[in-house]
């Protein structure tokens, strides 16, 4: 299969702590990847330097071939990477259906002009990102309540609406940030059935981090562990929950 | 009907031109960051006018093109402005919070002390006689009032544009917002300079209703007193800067019986607004129409 | 520069440095605890110089509402002084009490917190003019005692010459700055400022009394920022209502200098722009105004901090 992903020795220390230190592997394309670790394993590190929200100490990260790493977030995004945040970050004070359609930013260019003498190819655009927008909501089963501000959702209705923001972008690439977390256990069933349904519908390559593991040996193809910033193992699920350092890693402390 | 022009008028068109300036602080506000410099570009944008209008190099130029000379200046003054901003803004716009809030303060003051100092601007007793585009004050509403109008329709379209979105979504968490594609130091110098650019104008606007121009125009004082328009009137709303603008100007005014003591006054308005009002007058009209339509609904189930 | 030109500047230097610093002091403790800018500091610094000058003459100018009220008994200036401080360490609880707590509690925008101090600042220094008037007060030359004017002496040729107020007023400086370093790192009080400075929430689970630190430190900011007042007007005389305004303003670029919230930092700030100010060469003085705002506008572009602040790490 083609590899979609591709990190080579990535490191990041803050101020002495290697929060991520030299991790390596591929991810191919279509695959669910699953990370996983203890608290501070550095897990969601490891996706703020793929974004570009922390820039690199070393290393380098490839995207279909292409050298990713030094670029801004909003590069890196146009690219075709799509996240989510483990500690929700919505447009809290703006609508649902504007939250989404704030991430059709990089699939539509009408410049400031334009918009305000609201040209004829302004309103098309316009309206196909409306369109657009309102067809992801009811995806993610929140078009009943499009018009309502974001901040006023539950726990899990935020964490769909930030699924349904990532996929504004049309991304081939979506990093989940703890999707699972605060969720019951009908609501987590509901969300693995959810994540393979987009991964199918968009041909998508999902990359997710995830403390419930259940969840994500039932859900992932494959799956890399990650504890005090190093990569302890990458395999499919089956092998990594045989391995000793994986359990020495999640026992040890204890 | 003329006396009554001739009376209010000037206050009409200074509440107009002060919603303007209150304006020129919404837009960096949209995109979630305080700005405080529109004084400065409003002082650049008055000493261009007024330079143009008085200085013997423009004379050729102004018996040219005769009362063209006014629209000139107001261009004039918005390329300057907008090249300005961006030297001040791409640096600038890398800080945060009161930081962004506290550079923008040292601009003002930076251009205040060297507009008191220059020649070309006339020193500390600035320029005069800057020649009137109208007769009388009132006229300037013919200037001011489309100006109004036309950025009051500008707000509305951008609000609801791609641009507009980008700019909210900066405000309201900006990783998030580069995170989803969008370039924020791009948006935030954008907003800056449409600010600077509506200040600037204002300022070439000013010069000649006010005839005269120095130094005093451009101040720190002016700085806080935009950013009450805008807090006051409404933030989050296009109508807040109108309300607060036309408002807190008309205040000294509408006070003025109350002689020495108005400006203690005006003082307390801002306190009490303050604390009362956090969403500004927008905030309390829109809350008032929310709860009198659910009201009116509520009478409408029951019947 | 000569020798003697550069000690001359440097003298000046420290005598003004030191008045920026402990009025600094006072924006700073007051961000340190709530983070937020007091915009009516200047006016603080106003109204201390009136306090002190009105206890030491017993007048209250010939042109407000209170024009040709008196006052029989005269205070010596350094009773005063401490008075007239007090009197402003008072302004400042009411301050916090009347345009800061009721924002707080009520959980209002940070911006408002400036428009309101605005507002303070606006009925302040109006409330100034409408009772004492608008013209310019002078200390007599007696306030600090029979003592002569000015120093002098010769480097080589040249010569230095020291004004007695700027030798008093630096020696009051550091020496409020002594015991405000004491107050802060040795007594209860101080390490209670501290810590609520540092976390509220956990300085109000050990126990602290946020409340009342909050105003405790808006006490301390008032005080300094008359008691800069004062030594300012005895130096130059008392400006008007407005005197304060170009001292707040320049007290923003001392504490960003020296690093928002960080104590150290505003001395360390208020040294370098006074210094800086007096090393600005004579022709150019018309520019000494705009020293600390290039100052402001550089540091924050190079080092936002400040030169002994923390690095602001941004949480993703």
């Amino acid at each position: 299969m083609k590899t979609i992903l591709q990190l080579k020795t990535m490191s990041r220390n803050f101020g002495g702590l290697m929060a991520v230190n030299n991790v390596s592997f591929d991810v191919a394309e279509g695959e669910i990847f699953g990370l996983i670790g203890p608290n501070g394993a550095g897990k969601t590190t490891l996706f703020n330097l793929m974004t570009g929200l922390t820039p690199v100490s070393s290393g380098e990260l490839h995207y279909c071939g292409e050298l990713l790493t030094g670029l801004p977030p909003h590069k890196i995004a146009a690219k075709g990477i799509g996240r989510t945040f483990q500690n929700i970050r919505l447009f809290k004070g703006l609508s649902a259906v504007e939250n989404v359609k704030i991430a059709r930013h990089i699939k539509t260019s009408s410049g400031l002009w334009s918009s305000i003498i609201s040209t004829p190819s302004c309103r098309t655009e316009e309206k196909c990102a409306d369109e657009k927008a309102w067809e992801i909501l009811r995806l993610v089963g929140l078009s009943d309540r499009g018009t309502e501000l974001a901040e006023n959702f539950s726990y899990g209705e935020q964490r769909r609406l930030e699924i349904a923001r990532a996929l504004a972008l049309e991304p081939a690439l979506l990093l989940l940030d703890e999707p699972a977390a605060g969720m019951n256990s009908s609501e987590k069933h509901e969300l693995t059935g959810f994540i393979r349904q987009i991964r199918d519908q968009f041909k998508l390559t999902v990359l997710l981090i995830e403390h419930h593991v259940p969840l994500v040996m039932n859900l992932c193809d494959r799956i890399a562990v990650l504890n005090f910033g190093e990569l302890i193992t990458v395999g499919n699920p089956a092998d990594v929950q045989k391995n000793t350092a994986v359990i020495e890693a999640y026992l040890g402390g204890e | 009907m003329e006396e009554f022009l001739q009376n209010s008028g000037f206050l009409i068109v200074t509440m107009v031109q002060q919603s303007l300036l209150a304006m020129s602080l919404y837009y960096p506000l949209m995109a979630g960051q305080l700005s405080l410099a529109s004084p400065g570009f409003y002082a650049l944008g008055g000493y261009t006018a007024a330079i143009i209008g008085t200085h013997e190099f423009f004379t050729p130029l102004r018996e040219s093109i005769g009362w063209l000379a006014f629209p000139l200046e107001w261009l004039v003054a918005g390329v300057l402005s907008a090249i300005l901003a961006l030297i001040v803004g791409i640096p600038a716009l890398r800080l945060r919070g009161i930081y962004l809030a506290l550079a923008t303060i040292a601009f003002v003051e930076i251009l205040r002390v060297l507009c008191l100092n220059l020649t070309i601007t006339g020193g500390a007793i600035g320029i005069f006689d800057v020649p009137q585009l109208f007769e009388s004050r009132w006229s300037y509403i013919w200037i001011f009032g489309p100006l109004l109008v036309m950025m009051l329709f500008f707000s509305y379209r951008l609000e609801k544009s791609r641009t507009g979105r980008a700019f909210q979504a900066i405000r309201e968490d900006e990783l998030a917002a580069d995170s989803m594609g969008i370039n924020p130091t791009r948006y935030k110098v954008l907003a800056f300079v449409i600010g600077a650019v509506l200040a600037g104008i204002v300022g070439a606007m000013s010069a000649p209703f006010l005839n005269t121009w120095n130094a005093r125009q451009g101040t720190f004082d002016a700085s806080i007193a935009y950013l009450a328009y805008v807090l006051i009137g409404g933030s989050r709303s296009i109508w807040g800067p109108l309300l607060g603008g036309a408002m807190l100007s008309a205040l000294p005014e509408v006070l003025r019986p109350l002689k020495d003591s108005r400006l203690i006054i005006n003082g307390l308005v801002l306190v009490f607004a303050s604390i009362y009002m956090p969403k500004g007058i927008a905030g309390v009209i829109s809350r008032l129409k929310r709860s009198l339509t659910w009201k009116s609904r509520k009478n409408g189930g029951e019947a | 520069m000569g020798t003697a030109q550069f000690i001359q500047n440097f003298l000046n230097g420290i005598s003004i440095g030191s008045v920026y610093a402990i009025f600094a002091l006072g924006y700073t403790l007051v961000f340190s605890i709530l983070g937020i800018i007091n915009f009516a500091h200047g006016a603080v610094f106003t109204l201390g110089a009136y306090f002190t000058y009105t206890l030491t003459v017993g007048q209250f100018g010939i042109n407000g509402l209170l024009a040709g009220l008196t006052i029989d008994n005269h205070l010596p200036f350094y009773l005063a002084i401490i008075i007239g401080s007090t009197l402003a360490g008072l302004v400042g609880v009411l301050l916090e009490r009347l345009a800061f707590k009721p924002l707080r509690s009520r959980g209002g925008d940070q911006l408002l917190a400036l428009v309101s101090s605005l507002g303070v600042a606006l009925v302040l220094v109006n409330a100034i003019q409408y009772l004492v008037g608008a013209e310019i007060y002078t200390f007599p030359a007696e306030v600090y005692g029979t003592m002569k004017p000015a120093i002098m002496f010769k480097v080589g040729e040249q010569p230095v010459v020291i004004r007695t107020v700027q030798v008093i007023i630096f020696a009051v400086c550091m020496f409020v700055l002594a015991i405000l370093g004491f107050l802060i790192s040795r007594t209860r009080i101080g390490k209670a400022l501290q810590a609520v400075a540092e976390n509220q929430a956990t300085a109000s689970l050990l126990g602290i009394n946020v409340d009342r630190i909050i105003l405790f430190t808006f006490f301390l900011s008032g005080f300094l920022g008359g008691m800069a007042g004062t030594l300012v007007g005895t130096s130059f005389g008392i400006a008007g209502p407005y005197f304060g305004v170009t001292y707040g303003l320049k007290g923003l670029a001392v504490i960003v200098l020296g690093g928002l919230g960080s104590i150290p930092g505003a001395v360390l700030g208020g040294m370098v722009i006074g210094l800086a100010e007096a090393f600005v060469p004579a022709d150019y003085s018309a520019y000494k105004e705009a020293v600390a705002f290039a100052f402001l506008f550089i540091i924050l572009l190079l080092r936002p901090q400040g030169l002994l602040g923390r690095p602001m790490i941004q949480k993703v």
